[in-house]
């Protein structure tokens, strides 16, 4: 599944570019000294100035200048090198771009370019003199006109808790693409909102906007890294008053979820953890607060298929945008290579446009960083089938922004950034959309087959990108070590009733949620029989789950009995299940049927007769052909029927599965699909259905 | 929405919160529009040294001349630079006794904070050893309020938690020195209701140093 970069370029290429009119200098003379840098022009945008100039032969890098000036153009302030190009920062060396920031927006400046040859300065350019972009929205029309706290201070201070919740009541209010819900509260109380937005108005419930494949954006997990949060503030008030064409066309073809303050304890207390010390970073696998479980449960209800998580990172030397995909080994390769092809092929292309570094994580000495722990959102989003990128704000201005010891220059450079590339981000989901829930379905099959190895901790390698390159160095390799990796992975992990239920002491003031809720947040499903609590593998989060139920997670919640397949290979004559049964590459020539309380799963196994299940505990059908009908009624565990082939009928009835929403999923049903009085009703994941013959009742859009 | 919601009758809550941003905003417009400070606060206030320049100066938001005329925990919040300690002198409570007395503050900066405590030893004092914070915040804090000039003439001072302390002055940079640390004045002579606030490149008090110099954590 590995995409052509080259083609990535060309197509994010025709998105809609900025409509700013591009100012050049009034004296259109070419460079009338040797090695003076010439054509230089300036584009404005959101927070940001888009510098580009005819490159000079032999440069080693360039300087920025800017100076205030009034409206006669008459210099008001000290000039001042405010940028230093140099080569590694885009991955086109022959048209430089670089996004001047940190100015307050609606001031007018001039700006000048000049080559250096080793430490030579050579002739500047001519001036470029022009207006910047004032702050969004008009201040005389109702909804365009709020503010935010760190807009209205100019960056001295950061948007307050009680601002953002006015600012964003406000935003509910005057729109009708929003609504902001309460995912749920911190361990102090405050609420953590999300806006929903959609157009002309979001989807009415989770499901609903699950069907939509929308993408979310994660602005502050740490509360004393608030630059992307406020990028957040901003975009939502673009997406919920915007007119131009668009934002309505993105907004028309899903829906944006922005979560502006997982952190809210945090960042009152700016604080890298939350009010307990945790950082919340690390704890989205094992969910022992309540604001990761939040987010968590929201996705498992709203289905995003794309997210970025914002953070800022103290590395001088990186990028302007350290980027890194979801590097755990476990997730599926088609969601690691989408997620790449966001970063290199879209953001490292638009970035060489607009003037910003996008680089990897890690990247120019940055250091251990950017690993393969689970319990990091980057790769939680991935094990759950999300394309998805950290995004690092560099804290400092650097070397090539030596500008920056203001600290309102350096705040401004920082949420303008963001503001770019989750503005990108909406344009990169929109031109690719297809790819990614092809990436997705892929993903989630693949999964589900439950094949291959495990690995408990470890990261694919991110490789250098093809010189010129935006990162002299690549991040760690962090390759698994041989004690962390299962080559034979179970059928399902085992949990005693103590295990699933019993009381845990790993949450705030010592009082965990158990096993049980963990696993409900997470989506998983569940099948209880006479002997225990199963977790079967062969499920979309298969990457997941050993990780926190395996004896040799490296952070796991607790040690599950393996389990092993029951049933392997080819068996001749009717099998009747009772207990818990696991069909593994199996052949069975022969009716299979269900008891009451039995539990069936199946992978990579045909069965050559019927499947009838009359009350079970559950049926989990994944990677494998039944010639025959496939008949589950009563189900009262769980139902999953994943890219599995069904010659002959399939009849879901009657199925009675608790929170536990039945899948069928990427399967081909050769006969009808009939789904009847199921509760919940099933649904697909997004993951469409070839059935032959008609589709019926609650499967009939499936 | 399977979500709770607040239990506020959330309409009327919605408007109130609309109306009380744009109060905000105005009030923050008219700031901006209007440089000049409030009748109570006089000449303009001068601050000195070499970080001034990095903070909002003239009529900006937040600008030292806007700052006398505040409460100390508001001037404290406009000094973008403080963040660390602003927040610390907050969680500690410490904040709420300083409107009644003059007190003068060394406000170490945020980079100090940063070359002082890696963030694990940092989380732990915000969020569980108020005491040893305070203790730690009181090391900063000289009762009464005090110009930079003032704190140099007299050559030494006590700070609130009792350790005595040596004030310098080399050329134009004033130094703050207990019996384990040293800092050097970067902005001197904020003002604020009852305060003078001078901020200071590095963090005193009896505290370990925690931080390796490798900077953040990891995402």
């Amino acid at each position: 599944m590995k995409r052509q970069r080259s083609l990535l370029i060309a197509l994010s290429t025709l998105l809609a570019a900025s409509l700013a009119t591009v100012a050049t200098p009034a004296s259109a003379q070419q460079a009338a000294e040797p090695n003076q840098v010439s054509d230089l022009t300036v584009r404005q945008a959101d927070g940001y100035a888009t510098l580009a100039w005819q490159p000079v032969d032999g440069a080693t890098d360039y300087q920025i200048e800017r100076t205030a000036v009034d409206d006669n153009g008459t210099a008001t302030g000290t000039p001042t090198i405010v940028g230093v190009w140099r080569p590694n920062r885009q991955i086109n060396q022959q048209s430089p771009t670089f996004a001047d920031a940190g100015f307050n927006p609606g001031d007018r400046f001039s700006w000048r370019v000049r080559a250096r040859t080793g430490t030579t300065e050579q002739p500047y350019s001519e001036p470029v003199v022009g207006t910047t972009t004032a702050p969004w929205g008009n201040p005389a029309t109702p909804g365009e006109q709020l503010r935010t706290q760190w807009e209205t201070t100019h960056a001295a201070q950061y948007t307050s808790d009680t601002d953002e919740y006015a600012y964003t009541a406000a935003i509910d209010q005057l729109s009708d693409r929003v609504r902001v819900v309460e995912i749920g509260r911190t361990v102090l109380n405050r609420p953590i909102n999300m806006f929903v937005i959609g157009y002309p108005t979001p989807p009415a419930t989770p499901a609903a906007v699950a069907a939509t494949s929308p993408l979310a954006v994660n602005c502050n997990v740490h509360g004393n890294e608030p630059g992307d949060r406020e990028a957040c503030l901003i975009m939502a008030r673009q997406l919920a008053f915007s007119t131009d064409p668009r934002t309505i066309d993105l907004l028309s073809h899903t829906t944006v979820l922005i979560v502006p303050t997982i952190n809210g304890d945090g960042r009152a207390a700016n604080t890298r953890g939350n009010s307990t010390g945790q950082d919340l970073n690390r704890d989205y696998s094992l969910i022992r607060q309540p604001e990761t479980a939040s987010y968590v449960k929201m996705i498992r209800e709203y289905r995003p298929i794309a997210g970025y998580d914002g953070h800022e990172f103290g590395n001088s030397r990186a990028g302007d945008l350290p980027m890194l995909p979801p590097r755990h080994q476990n997730v599926a390769q088609a969601i690691f290579d989408e997620s790449q092809d966001m970063i290199e092929g879209h953001m490292y292309a638009k970035g060489a446009e607009a003037g910003w570094w996008a680089c990897p994580y890690g990247c120019e000495g940055g250091g251990n960083v950017g690993l393969s722990e689970e319990t990091i959102l980057r790769n939680t989003l991935g094990l759950k089938n999300v394309v998805n990128s950290l995004l690092e704000l560099r804290s400092s201005g650097g070397q090539t922004r030596p500008d920056e010891g203001n600290s309102a220059n350096n705040r401004r450079r920082k949420t303008f950034s963001a503001l770019w590339t989750f503005q990108q981000f909406l344009d990169y989901h929109r031109a690719k959309l297809a790819d990614i829930t092809g990436a997705r379905a892929e993903a989630i099959t693949f999964q589900a087959a439950n094949t291959g190895r495990l690995v408990f901790r470890g990261s694919r390698p991110i490789p250098a990108h093809p010189a010129p390159h935006p990162g002299d160095s690549p991040p760690p390799i962090d390759a698994p070590p041989a004690d962390l990796i299962l080559d034979n992975a179970p059928c399902a992990y085992k949990l005693t009733e103590e295990q699933y239920r019993g009381a845990r002491t790993d949450g705030p003031g010592g009082v965990g949620t158990t096993v049980a809720d963990r696993i409900a947040a997470h989506g998983w499903k569940v099948v209880k029989t006479a002997d225990g609590y199963y977790v079967p593998l062969n499920q979309p989060e298969r990457g997941l789950i050993p990780l926190l139920l395996d004896g040799q997670g490296v952070e796991n919640l607790t040690d599950g009995e393996r389990v092993y397949p029951t049933l392997t290979g080819r068996r001749n004559g009717p099998l009747t299940v009772s207990g818990f049964t696991c069909l593994a590459d199996a052949t069975v020539n022969g009716p299979i049927t269900v008891r009451p309380g039995g539990a069936l799963v199946a992978t990579g196994s045909t069965v050559n007769g019927p499947i009838a299940a009359t009350g079970a505990a559950g049926v989990m059908l994944a990677d494998s052909t039944v010639n025959g009908p496939l008949r589950v009624t009563g189900t009262t565990g769980a139902v999953s029927v994943i890219d599995v082939t069904v010659t002959g009928p399939v009849d879901l009835s009657a199925n009675t599965t608790g929170t536990d929403t039945p899948l069928i999923a990427g399967s081909t049903v050769r006969g009808p699909l009939n789904c009847t009085a199921n509760t919940p009703a099933p649904i697909n994941l997004g993951i469409a259905n070839t059935v032959q013959g008609p589709r019926a009742n609650q499967c009939a859009t499936l | 929405m399977s979500y709770p919601r607040t239990s506020t009758p959330r309409r009327a809550a919605r408007l109130a919160a609309a109306a009380l941003l744009l109060a905000l905003t105005a009030a923050c417009t008219n700031d901006d529009a209007n440089p000049d400070p409030s009748p109570a606060a006089v000449a303009a206030v001068q601050v000195s040294g070499p970080l001034c320049a990095a903070l909002p100066t003239g009529t900006e938001p937040g600008n030292p001349t806007f700052l006398a005329g505040q409460p100390v925990d508001d001037a404290l919040r406009w000094i973008p630079t403080i963040t660390t300690f602003e927040a610390a002198m907050r969680a500690s409570g410490l904040l709420t006794d300083l409107d009644r007395d003059g007190i003068t503050l060394l406000a170490p900066t945020d980079d100090a904070f940063a070359a002082k405590f890696n963030d694990d030893t940092w989380d732990t004092l915000m969020t569980r050893d108020h005491e040893k914070l305070r203790t730690l915040l009181k090391a900063h804090l000289i009762t009464g309020t005090h110009t930079v000039d003032e704190l140099v003439t007299a050559g030494t001072a006590t700070t609130v938690d009792g350790t005595n302390l040596t004030v310098t002055r080399t050329g134009t940079s004033t130094r703050f020195a207990d019996d384990k640390a040293k800092a050097d004045a970067v902005c001197a002579d904020y003002q604020a209701t009852g305060a003078r606030i001078h901020l200071v490149n590095a963090v005193l008090g009896p505290l370990p140093t925690t931080a390796d110099g490798t900077g953040h954590r990891a995402h």
